[in-house]
């Protein structure tokens, strides 16, 4: 322990260590009445932190080539010691990061965390769930297999609808005129560079504005529950006698994570192929199309939406209109009530969108 | 932002979608179909017939057998364009056996093949010539051996055989579930491959001795495989274990890091 003391203060007389510890964690603090919703943060910026690591991992043996991709995903799920765990961690953990990223805007949203000052904080999360979107869909062509293929096709398809630029959109997307070798080299070189550089620098910008606002604090149990907030100026909302951060709330998170792993680790090992169809395990072949593919089950509701309007294009306008109201929320909404119970007309279109979202994506399962 | 410009962004991903159905265009008939599947009786008959069959299953048509031009009405019968009309009957076994060459050769060495031409059975005699099925032991039926000789000899074959039948079923079933898993199975199913295609050299085989010595030695290979897909078994059965090992870890640390987090209220 002298030794660990001898370090610490080794380290602390050149950059103030213990200074930042006081400021950032022990004397960070938050609301009381702060909740495990608030844990979905870090649980993604975990799950985050993960998908690199076993991304880092799958680049040893993946081979970003359409003639090889297929048998190198094959030669990592049975021949690489543990190469099944690391690529089903993989691909699971993409799936959850959606699912925890949904609760997570949920909670946001339920609990109007959303309003002024924090219409930045909105923001770069939203643009984090559209580079989530984005970070799965290039990741899906990568094991080339049928699904892949067949998927891709339709996805970069769907971009033919816009019209005037349409075609030459969905050209420059694959490379050429159908999916094939430089749709893989594309997508290769946006699902492992491009996109996880853009998440980190908005994780970053998100992370920074949560520090500058300071927590939201949550409106349940509390006597006051309007925005107090009066845009005359910068002011950080701090909580004082609140609860430090560490180690009370660091301790919950951490709980939190634990929670999470065990279900995702219940998934990687019980039911390792529940995201996964038989069309995953076949070569992609040009030359035979499945009888039915369905996208990812977040997709689903696009899906559906697609297949309900006539025209491809007012398809893709409604759930055009519907992401940028769902964008441009924190702007839209200026009334001061953050109390969801005191606001029945935000709850019922809360609520309503919910269930038109699940049974969008219901419809498009079993259609 | 850009409002245009972000649209497009938020489009793109949103938009793995489209009613596929689309995809799923129907090829277009060939001549030959068009033709004779409307016609009635015996010249649109075989057309009924191969609709059910395992040639129409692997894209098998018309032409593939019988030659001709698929794809040009006027001439499509025409010899000048390969078309061979139906063979005679002795010359059954070689207008089949362009393609299954193994089988062509084992029928020939058997009593059957030996008896071509003096009254022994043709392939359509037993795989009938339009609604050809695939090729199991139900082909071997007191219905059918009854039309040239008696059943008993036939009946001890097939009960030699039997066994071995159910092995390559029931372990294809299993390679088959493997495989939409994600398992690698090609060694596997070449393996089994390699072993059905060898029992199957026995179903021209009339010699009963023959048939139960080859059996013994076929099940053996089989058995090879099985022991394979034991020790698949056991690999994904060590898995869960682990699983429910390091689940029951991560639900202690939470518990764990709960209590520590009461201590500090």
């Amino acid at each position: 322990m002298a030794l660990f003391k001898r370090l610490i203060d080794w380290i602390d007389v050149r950059i103030g260590a213990r200074e930042i510890v006081a400021k950032e964690l022990t004397g960070y603090l938050l609301p009381r009445n702060i909740n495990a919703w608030y844990s979905m943060g870090s649980i993604l910026l975990f799950i985050f932190a993960m998908q690199v690591v076993t991304g880092i991992l799958l680049l040893i043996y993946y081979v970003p080539d359409a003639d090889k991709a297929f048998k190198s995903v094959s030669f990592i799920m049975n021949e690489v010691p543990f190469g099944w765990l690391i690529r089903t961690c993989h691909a699971i953990g993409s799936n959850m990061m959606v699912l925890v990223l949904f609760l997570h805007m949920l909670s946001v949203l339920f609990m109007n965390s959303y309003k002024s000052p924090r219409e930045f904080n909105w923001l770069t999360g939203f643009i984090l769930f559209t580079l989530v979107q984005g970070i799965s869909l290039t990741g899906y062509l990568l094991p080339w297999s049928q699904l892949s293929f067949w998927a891709t096709t339709v996805a970069t398809n769907s971009a033919n609808a816009i019209p005037v630029a349409g075609p030459y959109l969905v050209e420059f997307l694959r490379g050429s005129k159908l999916v094939g070798p430089p749709t893989l080299g594309r997508f290769f070189a946006l699902h492992v560079a491009l996109i996880p550089l853009g998440m980190a620098a908005v994780v970053g910008a998100h992370l920074f504005f949560l520090q500058r606002t300071g927590v939201s604090t949550p409106p349940f149990g509390q006597k006051e529950t309007a925005n107090q907030w009066q845009g005359d100026g910068y002011r950080y909302e701090s909580h004082p006698g609140g609860i430090p951060f560490f180690p009370n709330y660091a301790l919950e998170d951490l709980r939190s994570i634990f929670i999470y792993l065990a279900c995702f680790l219940a998934v990687v090992f019980f039911a390792p192929n529940l995201f996964f169809t038989s069309d995953s395990f076949l070569p992609a072949n040009p030359l035979q199309t499945p009888a039915h593919i369905k996208p990812e089950w977040y997709f689903l509701a696009n899906y559906q939406t697609l297949k309900i309007f006539p025209n491809e294009f007012i398809g893709l306008s409604v759930q055009g209109a519907a992401m940028t109201f769902l964008a441009l929320l924190p702007f839209i909404d200026r009334t001061r009530e953050r109390h969801p119970l005191k606001r029945p007309l935000f709850m019922i279109c809360a609520v309503g969108g919910i269930l038109l979202w699940v049974g969008l994506s219901v419809w498009g399962h079993y259609s | 932002m850009n409002l245009l410009g972000s649209l497009l962004v938020l489009l793109l991903p949103l938009a793995v979608l489209w009613p596929l159905a689309s995809f799923a265009a129907e090829p277009q008939e060939i001549v030959c179909i068009q033709c004779h599947g409307a016609m009635p009786g015996k010249i649109g008959e075989p057309v009924k017939l191969w609709k059910g069959s395992i040639h129409a299953e692997n894209g098998i048509a018309c032409n593939a057998c019988h030659g001709g031009d698929p794809k040009d009405a006027a001439n499509a019968m025409s010899p000048a364009r390969g078309f061979l009309g139906a063979p005679k009957e002795a010359a059954i076994p070689a207008f089949c056996g362009r393609c299954h060459v193994g089988v062509l050769k084992d029928y020939l060495a058997s009593a059957h093949g030996k008896a071509l031409g003096k009254g022994g059975p043709t392939c359509v005699t037993c795989h009938s010539n339009h609604l050809v099925v695939k090729a199991s032991l139900d082909i071997i039926n007191e219905k059918r051996c009854s039309q040239c000789h008696s059943y008993e000899r036939a009946k001890v074959i097939r009960a030699a055989m039997q066994e071995t039948e159910a092995m390559i079923v029931a372990i294809d079933k299993r390679i088959a579930a493997y495989k939409v898993q994600g398992t690698d199975t090609e060694s596997l199913e070449k393996g089994l491959f390699a072993v059905r295609n060898r029992f199957h050299t026995l179903f021209h085989n009339v010699d009963v001795g023959m048939v139960k010595k080859e059996s013994a030695g076929i099940q053996a290979d089989l058995k090879k495989i099985q022991d394979q897909l034991a020790a698949l078994d056991d690999s994904r059965q060590k898995r869960k274990i682990a699983g429910a090992v390091v689940v029951s870890a991560m639900l202690l640390l939470a518990l764990f890091a709960h209590l520590l987090r009461k201590t500090f209220d």
